[in-house]
């Protein structure tokens, strides 16, 4: 697992809290709509985490999908895009 | 920003798009809705285009405080323009409220028609009898919701279920109906705004085949800078199934 994964999956867990995700396992296929069952407003707030932690800001990435792309998208892509973003600082 | 303290509790907030700029701010509908709805479809569309754009969940909404009482239109409205204190915008800001939430928008732009550039309304009743009959409704439909999410303990059956996102919604719905003011003080009116004293421009955006188009034309009627803009072969749901065509239409608006 790739740290950018590793780091995700921490910050989705204090997103998603402890109580649902003890039967999880967080994975690059994992999605956030179907399998972590996320809100649309959780994924807002996940957002503002990821910004504040890796200093990326999605609006752009998330400007070109709709609400149910985005919530049927998984965590390895939202990682790769993170990694790529924070590639070019 | 993500939370703002405004009239003693606790907003969540986001701002998209520059710091200058002419700014808009959305409201969102009613119970199920919060701002995520305008997050995933307007908000940064209108960023790009160099519009400040700020996004809050109402009192009891998304992730904001959920206070015991105080849901009329009107403290709705207060709470938006302490959030703009909050964040020291002082310059009059363009509001635009889906469903529900135009509502709002109106009611503030006559608490305080100095602080209101214009009101884009979509899909909302602000006046008149269509605005009458559709805040009946409403009570109605929520009594009715409320008293089901109560005996059924829907959430719970859910949550058994492995239905995470659907038993939080319900939750949290059931707290909101059974746990506040809320369908009191829907039902205790008059909320509607009095369109005739509204003096900003309006920008009304409706489905054509929406049950409260009767609105439209009353907008029309009544406010004098007013511009209609329907959305053919759509009801109530513009925000989310003509989102492209309301973004023009915005911007046209704005002339941004």
């Amino acid at each position: 697992m790739s740290d950018v994964l590793t780091r995700l999956a921490q910050i989705i867990s204090e997103v998603v809290g402890p109580d649902f995700l003890l039967d999880v396992e967080i994975t690059r296929e994992t999605t956030f709509s179907d399998d972590l069952g996320l809100e649309s407003i959780e994924f807002v707030a996940l957002a503002d985490k990821l910004r504040a932690h890796y200093d990326v800001d999605l609006v752009g990435f998330l400007a070109d999908m709709d609400i149910d792309e985005i919530m049927a998208m998984s965590v390895g892509r939202l990682a790769d895009h993170i990694e790529m973003a924070a590639a070019r600082g | 920003m993500a939370e703002v303290e405004a009239r003693g509790l606790r907003f969540h907030v986001q701002t998209l798009g520059p710091d200058d700029g002419p700014t808009l701010v959305f409201v969102h509908g009613l119970v199920m809705d919060n701002l995520s709805s305008f997050y995933y479809t307007l908000a940064a569309p209108l960023a790009a285009k160099g519009v400040r754009t700020i996004l809050f969940d109402l009192r009891g909404h998304g992730l904001s405080a959920r206070p015991s009482s105080g849901y009329t239109p009107h403290d709705s409205a207060l709470d938006l323009l302490a959030i703009l204190d909050a964040l020291g915008i002082r310059t009059p800001v363009y509001l635009l409220g889906n469903s529900y939430g135009g509502v709002v928008a109106m009611r503030t732009a006559l608490a305080d028609p100095y602080r209101v550039a214009g009101v884009v309304v979509v899909e909302a009743a602000c006046g008149g009898i269509v605005g009458d009959l559709w805040f009946e409704d409403m009570v109605n439909t929520l009594t009715v919701a409320a008293l089901g999410l109560e005996f059924d303990r829907t959430q719970d059956q859910l949550k058994a279920l492995g239905q995470r996102k659907i038993a939080r919604l319900a939750g949290n719905a059931s707290e909101l109906l059974n746990g506040t003011t809320l369908i009191d003080d829907l039902g205790s009116g008059p909320h509607l705004a009095d369109l005739a004293a509204v003096t900003c421009p309006v920008l009304g955006v409706f489905g054509a085949e929406s049950t409260l188009i009767g609105a439209a034309a009353e907008l029309a009627e009544r406010i004098p800078d007013c511009r209609l803009h329907v959305v053919s072969g759509l009801g109530h749901t513009v925000l989310r199934e003509a989102t492209g065509e309301l973004l023009d239409t915005v911007l046209d608006w704005l002339r941004v």
